[in-house]
Parts: C-alpha cells; structure tokens; sequence
C-alpha cells in the first residue's frame, strides 16, 4: 500500500472508530430527512392545490433541485465538522510528528488525508441517494439529472475538503478549525449575490461571480455537464491542496 | 552516523541553540544531558525534520535532513517527548501502521511487529485500545513505532519519563541492546539514566553544548586536580598534616576520623604516580597502617553541576 493510501485508511477507520463518523451520518441524513420530508409535504400540497383549483403544481425536476440545493447547505456544517480534526488533532495530539519524521513528502500526507476526508464523506453522500430512489420509486424524475447532481455535489465537496484541510493545517485548535472553515465555505455560497455590491458592473464582478461556487454548480443541477465547470472545481481542489501542502512542508524551513 | 553542525534556532526573542555541533559515531549510544528548556527536544525535532534550524545541517547516515529528507527519514526512527500515538487504534494496528508509513516492506510486517511486541514486552495488550493502557505501556508502544522498522539511527527523547523503577531498567537495558547495531542519541534529565546507559555524553545548557566526551573525559577534564582516597590504621588527623607537606599534594581532607579515612588531592601538573608512591611510603614509614589507596572520579552530577551554573 502506498504512504498515502495508508495515511487515508488510518484516518477513515479513526472517523468510524470515534462518535465522529456516527455523529457526521446522523447529523447528514437527519437533516437530509427532515427537510425531504418537508420538500415532499410541500410538493403533496402543491399538487393537491394543482388538481383542485387547477394552474401548475411544482414539477419533479423543481423539487429534486430543491434537494440537492439542500445538500449545499447541510454540507455547510458537515464538511467542517469532517476536516477540522485532520491536522489539528494531529497536531495537538502531537501526533503530526510520526508522519512528519517518516519518509513521506508534505504532499503525500495532504493526499492521503483528503481521500480520507472525501471518501468519508463521499459515504454519506451515497447514503443520501436513498431519497432519489424514493422519488424515482413514485415518479418519473430525469435520472441524467440526478447523475450531474451527484457529480456537481461530490466536487463541490471535493472543494470544500481541500478548503477545510487548509485551514486545519493553520491552528492546532478544532473549534478555530471548524469555525473559520465554516466562514469561508458560507463565503463562498454567498459571494454570487454579493458580486454586484463588491464590485459595480465590470470585468471583476465576473471574477468574484467566477470566483463563487454556486454559480458553476447550479450547471450541474441542470443537468449540464460543461469542461469549464469540472475544471473549475479541479483547480479549486488543487489550489488549497497546495497551500496546505506549503502550509505543512513550511515547517521544515520556519 | 549522526552528524550535526552548528545548529541555531531562535524562536522570537529566544536563543534556543546557538553554534550546537556534535557527531555520534555509528553503533554508539550518546546521552544528550540537560535542564527543562536547555534545547534537548528542540535539537532533536530538528535533527528528525520536524521543524528547521535557522543555520547549520544535520546528516543522518550521511543524508542530509533538509536535502535528502526522505533518504534521511528512512533510516531514522524518532521517540518524541509526547508520545505520537493514535489513542483510538489497537496496539498491534498502530504498530503496523508505523511500519508502513516508514515503508517497511509489505511481507516482512506481520513478522516485523511480532518481534517488536515480544521485545517490549506488549504481547498482553497488543488488541487493546491505546487510550485504555496506562502511561509505560503507551511509552513501550511509542518506542515500538520507533523501532519497528529497524532503523540505523535512533533519537529518543526522554524515553523513561513516566515509567515505573522496574520499567526504567527494563527500557535501558533495551536501548543497551539496541546499541551495536543501531546508533543511539538519548535526552534525558536525569543523570543516572544517561550515566547509566550511555558510553559518551554531551551536556547541552541554555542552547550551547558545555561539554561533551566521555563520562571518564567528562571527569577528569574538569578537576583541576587528581584525586584520591586513602584509608589508614589509625592517627589520621596526624597523617592528613603530614601529606599536606609532601610536594605535589595540594589539599588533604579527613572524611571519616572514626574509619580514619581521607582524601588527597594531587596537582595536574605533577608526575601522578611519584606521587602517589611518595605518599604511600609516608603512611608506611610513618606506622599508620595503609589499608586502601585509590582514585576517586568525580560524579556526573558533579560535573553536569559545574558546567551547567
């Protein structure tokens, strides 16, 4: 096995072997629960006010979009809460030290913690697939479009990884961690909206639109698979995963 | 085998280790003695990578830490102050995990931590959780994944802090096997440990070594002058003014005037052993009954407080 699968299979047998992986799943898919639930009694109400009084009732696709739209936020708390432990309890528990004093570069580490970070929490994804079935169980829902959902989520979070392990490899403190990481990813949310107010019109309110997560995604919930998109999201990924590999191999020269 | 020159580190205002420079030849266990805060662990999570020196090069095997840090780190095995283990991991998992992080071959794990576990003796809790075992038993486990993967040099950082009497002697008499094979720096601030265990010793106070060689060097370099131990038949006090007056005898002491013991001392510069046989025909020819003559080396602790106010 190679250092870095190593590295990942320690630490996705550490979140299963704590109350973290337990809490992370049934915080993910209560939510996820509860507001299917909710999504669900709404779209009942709709239709039934549809079939009464005639007009459009809200259409499968609207409350799949609704769903995943969800997930963006429930991925808000969750993903912090998976990659606020992935240094700084190591570091804290002085446990950074072993990886630090074997034979494995500052990137392999990163590596290994964001599979493990990301497969963990690719896990819990897949559990929430369950909802779709429902839906597909009782309509005729444009599966294409839950494929591109998935796809848009898992690199979406794949970002957010990479964002949470930067700022984990900064502070020794889990809650710092969990709150900054937090901070940033809601940043990121909101940054489209804001976009006109930071900048007026212009090359860099396209940058800062740009710049936001949600716009590239929102491709993916239309069932819209674009180069762009995907590579938005790779180099996200590769971005943060190479300050956090400056932030650990900085260490060395500090 | 271990060799490190002019190591400095200033963390803010403080000078932690200014111009730290030593070699420790391979095979050989060095004891690295020093107060709280001298620059032990600093010294050593440099040595091993863990955070850099503002100047001066460590090379472990001949592989520099910075240039060459994986070559380096391959043939290193580290036993920090804190021990770095997973406290939600089972005894025998942590131990193979750190064989694999420090690439041990594949086939040669199973056997690899088989041995380690009978050699510190955790054959009884090798399925225990970590977080349950008591503090020697963490420390064992610790120096495991320090051990595991065989490497030609080992640093271990207070390695018997913590441990009961029984487990202290157990551990060195560990790191004392260990030494042929492996080269061996060890911190410690407890005197006897180091005194005990290790064949040369380096005192390291306020970031600079004071002294280092071996503990006999040690010893003798810092007495000013010989001395000695002579226990008579009786008319002690008589003697102790007579050897006063013999010609390179710079001080004579009473120890014990019912034993009728004393002790001498002889200047460095004078012919030692005219000496010592100028005196022993003084106790002779003087009918006081010479029952023992011998030299008398100064504690480690002696020296270790001398060089280090």
């Amino acid at each position: 096995m190679s250092p870095v699968m190593t590295i990942a299979w320690r630490d996705i047998r550490s979140y299963f072997a704590s109350p973290k992986g337990a809490a992370i799943f049934f915080f993910f898919l209560g939510f996820m629960s509860l507001f299917f639930y909710l999504f669900i009694m709404t779209y009942m109400e709709y239709a039934q006010r549809a079939a009464s009084m005639g007009g459009e009732g809200v259409s499968l696709e609207q409350l799949i979009r609704a769903f995943f739209d969800n997930i963006y936020f429930i991925l808000l708390l969750v993903v912090p809460a998976v990659t606020m432990s992935s240094f700084s309890e190591e570091r804290r528990n002085q446990t950074l030290r072993l990886l630090q004093t074997s034979p494995v570069t500052a990137m392999q580490i990163v590596a290994g913690k964001f599979i493990a970070a990301v497969s963990v929490l690719a896990f819990v994804l897949a559990c929430s697939a369950v909802y779709p079935l429902f839906i597909k169980m009782y309509g005729n829902p444009d599966i294409g479009v839950i494929w591109t959902s998935y796809l848009g989520v898992l690199l979406l979070m794949s970002a957010q990884v990479a964002f949470g392990l930067w700022v984990s490899s900064m502070t020794n403190n889990q809650f710092l961690a969990f709150l900054f990481t937090m901070f940033g990813l809601f940043l990121l949310l909101i940054l489209n909206y804001y976009a006109p107010n930071m900048a007026s019109g212009g090359i860099w309110e396209s940058v800062v639109k740009y710049i936001a997560a949600k716009e590239h995604l929102d491709t993916f919930f239309k069932g819209i698979l674009t180069v762009a998109d995907v590579t938005y999201f790779i180099c996200f990924v590769a971005v943060f995963l190479f300050f956090t590999n400056i932030v650990l191999d900085s260490q060395r020269w500090r | 085998m271990i060799e490190v020159s002019g190591l400095s580190k200033r963390f803010g205002e403080v000078q932690a280790l200014s111009n730290v420079t030593f070699t420790v030849p391979k095979g050989q266990i060095v004891g690295f003695l020093g107060a709280n805060g001298a620059g032990k662990t600093t010294t050593m999570d440099i040595m091993c990578g863990c955070i850099g020196a503002d100047e001066g090069s460590v090379k472990i095997s001949g592989f520099d830490i910075t240039e060459q840090p994986i070559e380096a780190k391959r043939r290193l095995g580290y036993l920090p102050d804190i021990p770095p283990l997973h406290l939600e991991m089972r005894v025998a998992d942590f131990i193979t995990y750190s064989a694999k992080i420090h690439r041990l071959a594949s086939a040669s794990i199973p056997k690899k931590v088989s041995e380690v576990i009978e050699l510190l003796s955790l054959g009884d809790v090798r399925g225990r959780i970590i977080g349950n075992l008591s503090k020697g038993f963490r420390q064992r486990v610790a120096l495991a994944q320090a051990i595991v993967h065989d490497p030609e040099v080992l640093v271990l950082d207070e390695p018997t802090e913590g441990l009961d009497p029984n487990q202290i002697l157990h551990i060195r008499d560990l790191i004392k096997s260990l030494a042929g094979q492996h080269t061996i720096i060890l911190s410690s601030h407890i005197l006897s440990e180091v005194q005990n265990t290790c064949d040369h010793i380096i005192i390291i106070h306020k970031g600079s070594i004071v002294q280092q060689g071996t503990k006999e060097e040690l010893s003798s370099h810092l007495q000013s002058e010989h001395l000695y131990r002579l226990r008579v038949g009786a008319n002690s006090s008589k003697l102790a003014s007579v050897l006063t007056a013999v010609p390179g005898v710079t001080m004579a002491n009473i120890i014990n005037q019912d034993d009728h013991e004393l002790e001498f001392g002889i200047g460095r510069d004078n012919e030692l052993q005219l000496v010592v046989e100028t005196v022993a025909r003084q106790v002779l020819d003087g009918g006081y009954g010479l029952r023992e003559i011998s030299a008398k080396t100064r504690s480690l602790e002696e020296v270790f407080f001398q060089v280090t106010q």
